[in-house]
């Protein structure tokens, strides 16, 4: 038979099956705490998002790292036998366009080539 | 001389009293210090954070992320929880976007957008679906929650894929959605200096209201709360255990499917990504919200809470360009210590 001891915490719901004491729960809390500070304080300090270039089979292009608002430098243009350089696209579909002189950074993205047939 | 020993070990006591009161507000409020402590940081960094566009933007995405958060709720109540939700989001939010789009590639034979009401309905109903199977096999099968939806979201994923795969679409990303649905959302409620507060946040206040009236001025609400907090209490004291447990997840579903309609407007697109881990967001936010694990204990007003404060250091972090492999952690990191001080305070009030 299960024993059950008055002195012991006793949990309801997901964590019934816990046997845990008020004093241990201070110190994960603590910790947890300290190394979410931590974790806040590491990706403040590398801040930054990586921009990529798929060029879509033409020559590559550098990646670059932008803070948020950030306006994308633009690269020397790709090059690629038989087409000509068309513009950067946010999608790989090409639907969307990316105006390297006014939209601004606010993640880490790729931006995809767009090519006209020669 | 020994009533002076008295008063000063009286003294002493009241002293150790208080320092534990402080001790005690300090730990049980660890996570809203640090996110407050965060936010000033972030306002003095980047002054720009708390400029009248990015104070809209952050209530924007609070209300897309209220209604799931509103669902969940319900199975965190029931102790329980759901890790189908976000896959359900996107499939929702996938047959919205196929069904009003002016490009039908998963319907090729269509040639016009279906009324509105009718695709809202329909995505309601695949919500409460998947919902109902959820709250089945967790009230007749007695499966733990985490099992079942780990199953249904497995298994709505694989729907989602071959339903992107149906028609002409091959699985492409659908866009090119009708201009109808996407002003029905995000067509601009009102204007604040200069910045557009979409529609979907009054749809989020409705859900809310919504919500609210539903846990707690209904039976059925009142009865969540018996089964969260005692299901064989409950039992006994005549409420359907069963009958109540697959209406909450019915319910969440319902959530959910709105929260996909939604969502598929608001980013203008849906592929097999859309909805990806939404649950973990609803699920931490819940919990931040003071929405228990121990089971009976949340209120509405503590998820709005919790989304929103959520949603505050998360734009926040953004503003601060921290990657989004970092936010995971962080994420992850913000549940633990959420469950831990959960915990901890009802341990401390027994």
């Amino acid at each position: 038979m299960e024993e059950r001891k008055d002195n012991e915490p006793q949990l309801r719901g997901l964590y019934r099956h816990v046997r845990i004491s008020v004093r241990t729960l201070n110190i994960i809390i603590l910790v947890l705490s300290a190394l979410l500070v931590v974790c806040i304080v590491i990706g403040i300090s590398r801040g930054g998002y990586q921009i990529t270039f798929d060029t879509l089979g033409g020559t590559v292009v550098e990646s670059q790292k932008h803070m948020y608002g950030e306006l994308v430098e633009e690269p020397n243009p790709p090059t690629r036998e038989g087409y000509v350089f068309d513009g950067w696209y946010r999608d790989e579909a090409l639907t969307y366009p990316w105006n390297i002189g006014e939209d601004v950074v606010t993640e880490s993205m790729t931006l995809y080539a767009g090519w006209k047939e020669k | 001389m020994s009533e002076k020993n008295t008063a000063s070990a009286a003294g002493a006591l009241s002293t150790k009293d208080k320092m534990r009161k402080v001790g005690d507000l300090l730990l049980n409020n660890a996570m809203y210090i640090i996110i407050v402590l965060a936010i000033i940081y972030i306002s003095i960094v980047r002054p720009s954070f708390l400029g009248l566009s990015s104070i809209v933007n952050v209530i924007s995405l609070t209300a897309a992320k209220l209604p799931i958060a509103l669902g969940i709720g319900g199975c965190i109540v029931l102790t329980g929880t759901d890790i189908s939700a976000g896959r359900v989001v996107g499939l929702t939010a996938c047959i919205s976007a196929s069904l009003l789009t002016t490009v039908f590639k998963v319907f090729p034979n269509m040639t016009e957008a279906l009324p509105l009401p009718v695709v809202l309905l329909l995505v309601m109903a695949v919500g409460a679906a998947v919902g109902f199977v959820n709250g089945f096999s967790v009230a007749k099968f007695k499966l733990h929650p985490f099992i079942v939806t780990l199953s249904t979201q497995l298994i709505v994923y694989g729907i989602i894929l071959m339903y992107l795969m149906s028609g002409t679409n091959n699985g492409q990303t659908l866009s090119g959605l009708a201009g109808s649905y996407r002003s029905f959302v995000t067509g601009t409620l009102f204007s604040i200096g200069g910045v557009a507060v979409p529609r979907y946040v009054l749809y989020a206040i409705i859900l809310t209201a919504i919500m609210w009236i539903i846990w707690n001025k209904t039976t059925f609400g009142k009865n969540m709360f018996a089964v969260g907090s005692n299901e064989e209490a409950a039992n006994v004291s005549g409420v359907n255990v069963s009958r109540t447990i697959i209406m909450v997840f019915m319910l969440a579903g319902i959530m959910y499917a709105i929260t996909g309609f939604l969502e598929g407007a608001r980013i203008a697109s849906a592929n097999a990504n859309t909805g990806l881990n939404y649950e973990s967001d609803a699920i931490a936010a819940c919990v931040i919200g003071g929405v228990s694990f121990v089971g009976g204990i949340g209120r509405i007003s503590g998820i709005v809470v919790g989304v929103l404060l959520l949603q505050i250091i998360f734009t926040g972090l953004n503003f601060l360009s921290v990657d989004a492999n970092m936010l995971y952690i962080i994420k992850g990191l913000i549940i633990l210590i959420a469950c831990a001080i959960d915990m901890r305070k009802y341990l401390v009030r027994k």
